[in-house]
């Protein structure tokens, strides 16, 4: 038996065992991945994309109030102020920064801070045309 | 709001620090780094459309980042192959698969740029490994990268401040790609081995009678 003919059966089995694991491989991500892709094209059917909202409920902890301010249309002062961090200093922090500083890393309580400033100035000042609506 | 992510320091990286940040993120992602590329494509679309950051220079730094990257992965399997080659350069099913990839591999390396992105960093190890040219893998890379970044970034600016459906869905449907590759390779070589197999049973029945 010459050396390549040795190398033949173990070529083989690698290959049988390469094959298999192909297979099921792409049978789990197709399963896992699948699954998961049709949820969030369903939840995108469903609640629609409106490419002009600005929905408080979107606001994320990586977000800086100047962004904030930008996104939503409200001076950035106003939003400082509403949650009672100095603007000195803080105009780079993210809100999870900004709470672990200034809430004592409370849960959530930036959060829910900066929705309610951003909802207080959107009930103060509705857009133009909003009660013709 | 407690557990603090990579992924967030860069997304606050990039509404602080603008493109350098975005360019940064993207150079990491391509060195193997796991962070989301095609997650800070979309929003840096999305920032573009605010006027938080300036996307022709969003676009200029992201895709020198990402090729960087790419090229560093590439150098990096380049110093391999001498190591691979001692390992496995008797072996037929590596000569076969350096060869395949000598005629396909700019497809390979152009679609994992945007849409089979989990395996690209492989790919880039592949491509130096087995001695792909590298003017050939840096026209493909570039051409992959300027179309992630143009489809992804396009995405990301129509669809504004809706950036995070989006890419829940575009994440969720690269993955079953990924999947439905594999599935395709695993079928392929199943059936070249049953058609191997009939060839040879027959061939042998045939000398045989």
């Amino acid at each position: 038996m010459t050396p390549s003919d040795k190398r033949g059966p173990a070529r083989s089995r690698w290959e049988q065992r390469l094959t298999i694991g192909l297979i099921i491989l792409g049978l789990i991500l197709i399963g896992f991945f699948g699954f998961r892709a049709m949820r969030s094209f369903l939840r995108i059917q469903f609640t629609g994309l409106e490419p002009g909202v600005t929905d408080v409920e979107l606001i994320r902890g990586w977000m800086t109030v100047p962004y904030i301010a930008t996104a939503y249309g409200v001076p950035e002062a106003y939003i400082f102020e509403r949650i009672g961090v100095p603007s000195a200093d803080n105009q780079t922090k993210s809100l999870r920064r900004l709470n672990a500083d200034y809430f004592n890393g409370e849960p959530e309580a930036i959060l829910t801070a900066v929705k309610a400033a951003i909802r207080q100035y959107q009930a103060e000042r509705p857009p133009p045309g909003a009660d013709h609506e | 709001m407690s557990d603090l992510s990579l992924t967030d320091v860069f997304l606050t990286g990039m509404l602080t620090y603008g493109p350098p940040a975005f360019g940064l993120a993207l150079l990491l992602g391509a060195l193997g780094v796991p962070l989301p590329g095609t997650l800070f494509v979309l929003a840096a679309g999305a920032f573009g459309r605010q006027g938080i950051i300036d996307l022709a220079a969003a676009s200029g730094l992201g895709l020198v980042g990402a090729v960087l990257g790419d090229s560093a992965g590439y150098v990096v399997g380049y110093f391999a192959k001498g190591w691979v080659a001692r390992r496995f350069g008797h072996s037929t099913a590596w000569q076969n698969a350096q060869q395949t990839f000598e005629h396909r591999g700019g497809l390979a390396i152009y679609l994992t740029r945007f849409l089979l992105t989990p395996v690209a960093v492989p790919t880039n190890l592949i491509a130096g490994g087995s001695g792909y040219s590298f003017w050939r893998f840096l026209s493909y890379d570039v051409a992959g990268e300027f179309t992630w970044l143009i489809l992804y970034g396009g995405l990301g600016y129509i669809f504004g401040s809706q950036w995070e459906a989006i890419n829940q869905f575009i994440s969720d449907f690269s993955g079953l790609l990924v999947g439905l590759v594999l599935f395709g390779a695993g079928l392929y070589l199943l059936l070249r081995r049953r058609s191997q197999n009939r060839r040879a049973r027959q061939k042998w029945s045939t000398a045989g009678g």
